[in-house]
């Protein structure tokens, strides 16, 4: 079978940009499936031009791109550009299928790890200190244009790794610059949210006064305790449901 | 409040609500930017950061991983600025707090909803797919996005009709002791949230020490102030 010239870039903007609705269809049965697909159709379109298959070997792969597939959003790119190039390299079916089915688990971990647990909070404390410490508007603003500066960043390195890599892209994997990241997300995002909270503490509570500070170190105390304690059973939704319940009651009652 | 404000908070709201998930996860959905983003609507941004502050600490409780159910905590800060705009500085973060938590349970409830008619529209495409239909796929895609949109702008119109209805019934309801108890209950279950969260997140290796020292510099510098 002829394949096509592989071109340099086929389609990666147009991928790219598909790759922010990634999560648009979010199902139980494909999960992230369906959004991979649309993204890696672009890349596949090359395989239209086949000789003598009649598109047989687009429509096979745009239906292989649909499949079940679950990681983390941010990092879907390198699964959909490593399936594409393996495409393109005549990849047997089964083995692009093993590929998707591989990538899932670790780049589900590594992107939890780096972005959840790391650059999202690390970057979401800092504007938090930064409203605390009478800010304003320029903290938010900034928060959203530094953490997408590296989300953004993280989606396009992602995406052409993984069509740079093909079927080899565990390589990518291994990058020295995202390893050293994941090693410093985490305690950058402790020591950050750590500073954060006393004086988002401090911010939050400069309209309460006597008693009303003293009741809230008591509140917190208590529900981080419950929390800790109960964390199968009880959400922090809950644990504000019901404190503002029993101080509706209490200042109802209150004489 | 006119409707024409209504309406600019009900489209600042479908947007942090198709964000979340859908498109294009820039993060306004955190309570952080939808917050003072709908404080600077209503032109009251200092109400806005507050709420904005105080959701974020709760949204810390919160890993988005995988198939998890967790609330939506940005068109409930949107709703929950609507509800607190009125009564700023006296009511505002315990009513705030009131219609925004119930907000944020409902968005939960509704993307459970909106996922589960998302697996429906794929099986029902089932076929079209295997057969590598890129067209039906799309379709199938940008249908879903269009769900989402929906999802989201009803979510957000249920949080603002909270917002009218606290705002009529409650606000006036509770004597002084009373609204700084909500606002002390308000503040307090966020503080722990948000610290929870993120002990679970930092676990018990070297992390915890980092955070350590996180608190007891951010402590001192709160002291200074």
């Amino acid at each position: 079978m002829s394949r096509p010239a592989v071109h340099a870039r086929p389609g990666l903007v147009r991928s790219l940009l598909r790759l922010f609705t990634v999560q648009g269809s979010w199902n139980y049965e494909r999960m992230q499936g369906v959004g991979i697909g649309v993204a890696e159709e672009p890349l596949l379109r090359d395989l239209r031009a086949e000789v003598g298959d009649d598109g047989v070997a687009y429509r096979a792969a745009v239906a292989r791109g649909a499949h079940f597939f679950n990681a983390h959003p941010y990092l879907c790119g390198l699964a959909v550009g490593a399936a594409a190039r393996a495409e393109h390299d005549g990849v047997p079916p089964e083995q692009v299928e093993r590929l998707r089915t591989a990538l899932c688990g670790p780049l589900g971990s590594l992107g939890d790890r780096l972005v959840w647990a790391g650059w999202l909070p690390l970057t979401s404390a800092l504007a938090l200190i930064g409203v605390a410490l009478g800010l304003g508007l320029p903290a938010v603003l900034g928060f959203v244009v530094v953490y997408n500066i590296g989300h953004v960043a993280l989606r396009w390195w992602a995406l052409r790794a993984g069509w740079t890599y093909g079927a080899r892209v565990a390589q990518a994997l291994r990058e020295p610059l995202l390893q050293r990241a994941t090693a410093l997300s985490g305690p950058a995002m402790a020591l950050g949210v750590g500073a954060a909270l006393p004086l988002v503490a401090q911010y939050l509570s400069g309209a309460l006064f006597g008693w009303a500070r003293l009741a809230l170190a008591g509140v917190v105390a208590g529900g981080f305790a419950l929390l800790w304690w109960q964390r199968r059973r009880l959400t922090g939704l809950r644990l504000g449901l019901a404190l503002l319940a029993v101080a509706a009651l209490a200042g109802w009652l209150w004489p | 409040m006119s409707l024409e404000l209504q309406v600019w908070l009900l489209l600042w709201g479908t947007l942090v609500g198709l964000d979340l998930v859908s498109v294009p996860q820039m993060m306004i959905a955190r309570p952080l930017v939808a917050g003072p983003i709908a404080g600077a609507i209503l032109g009251d941004v200092g109400t806005g950061l507050q709420l904005g502050v105080l959701f974020e600490l709760f949204q810390y409780d919160i890993l988005p991983m995988g198939a998890t159910r967790y609330p939506e905590y940005g068109p409930a800060t949107v709703a929950a600025v609507s509800a607190a705009h009125a009564a700023a500085g006296t009511l505002g973060l315990g009513l705030g707090a009131v219609v925004g938590l119930i907000t944020g349970m409902a968005g939960g409830l509704s993307l459970h909803a909106l996922r589960q008619l998302n697996t429906r529209a794929v099986r029902r495409a089932a076929a079209a797919l295997e057969g590598g239909d890129a067209r039906r796929l799309e379709r199938l895609h940008a249908a879903s996005i269009v769900r989402d949109a929906g999802r989201a702008a009803v979510v957000t119109a249920l949080g603002l009709v909270l917002a009218q209805v606290a705002r009529a019934y409650l606000a006036g309801a509770l004597p002084p002791h009373g609204v700084a108890l909500l606002n002390v209950a308000a503040v307090g279950a966020a503080l722990a949230a948000g610290t929870a969260g993120t002990l679970r997140l930092v676990g018990r290796g070297p992390g915890l020490r980092w955070f350590a020292a996180g608190v007891a510099g951010g402590a001192i510098v709160a002291w200074l102030r």
